[in-house]
């Protein structure tokens, strides 16, 4: 058994703002301070799955299939949108890093082999990364 | 101070050349399968190798560097950079030199050479939009 982990980097620009619905205007402002403002961040997104090496095509996963995946479920509701307004699927989500990862997961994890998806992670700025592995602990890989 | 686990990793870069191709298989079905990279071309490779272990205790260090330096440019680096690596023994046999493949073939190379109890992890960048990573067998 030769069990690996294979990360994929994707990239997207998008706007956004941070407001939570549950909190007054001055609290928004309060708690997410120059994010409560619209701007927006060219995302890079890092999705890693797991698998073992084929041994006649020496793959571990199948990397088209996956950027397709990743292109259909994810990229393609993202891009050049204003993740606060203009995502069905993202409504009600406050757009932080940490919610874009959660639910990018979950986009991601329903339509991929079963038990592939190992990490999501959300590069916002070159500072800033939100890395989500899903409920259950795992070890590696 | 309590000697944790402390883990240390080196980059080391290469510069290869490969295609995906089977022999037994024909071209329509190499080209189906493979794609586009059933054309020879080339990567710039960056190597992270992550060493494993306590700090020593009068050195404050988990591995020298300068060794871990020695020993991979000699069994890694010197062997793939500006290297065909369809043409490397490891894939002269018709192994496909995919990310994958050429992981486990560079942990095979420096494993004994690192011993396992100190290699933890090898990443391979193929480019920057994909790498592997590889705990060993």
């Amino acid at each position: 058994m030769s069990a690996m982990r294979l990360t994929r980097t994707y990239h997207f620009s998008a706007g956004h703002r941070l407001e939570s619905a549950a909190l007054s205007p001055d609290d928004n402002a309060r708690v997410y301070g120059q994010c409560y403002r619209p701007h927006g961040h060219n995302y890079l997104v890092e999705v890693t799955v797991a698998g073992t090496v084929h041994p006649v095509t020496g793959m571990a996963a199948d990397l088209e299939a996956l950027d397709r995946a990743v292109d259909r479920l994810l990229l393609s509701r993202v891009d050049h949108h204003d993740l606060s307004s203009t995502v069905p699927a993202l409504a009600g989500v406050v757009t932080t890093g940490e919610n874009l990862a959660r639910t990018f997961w979950e986009w991601l994890e329903t339509e991929l082999p079963p038990g592939q998806l190992r990490r999501v992670a959300v590069v916002e700025t070159a500072n800033n990364v939100f890395e989500y592995e899903g409920d259950g602990a795992r070890g590696t890989p | 101070m309590t000697g944790g686990l402390v883990y240390a990793t080196r980059k080391f870069t290469f510069s290869a050349a490969h295609r995906y191709w089977r022999e037994e298989w024909s071209a329509e079905e190499n080209a189906r399968v493979f794609g586009a990279l059933t054309v020879t071309h080339g990567h710039n490779y960056v190597l992270e190798v992550t060493v494993r272990g306590s700090a020593d205790a009068r050195t404050g260090m988990v591995m020298d560097l300068a060794e871990l330096k020695r020993l991979v440019g000699d069994a890694v680096v010197a062997r793939f950079d500006h290297a065909d690596l369809n043409r490397d023994p490891v894939f002269a046999q018709g192994l496909v030199p995919t990310t994958e493949n050429l992981v486990r073939a560079i942990w095979d190379l420096l494993a004994p050479k690192v011993g396992t109890d100190r290699l933890h992890r090898l990443r391979l960048w193929e480019d920057p939009t994909f790498q592997v990573e590889y705990f060993g067998p």
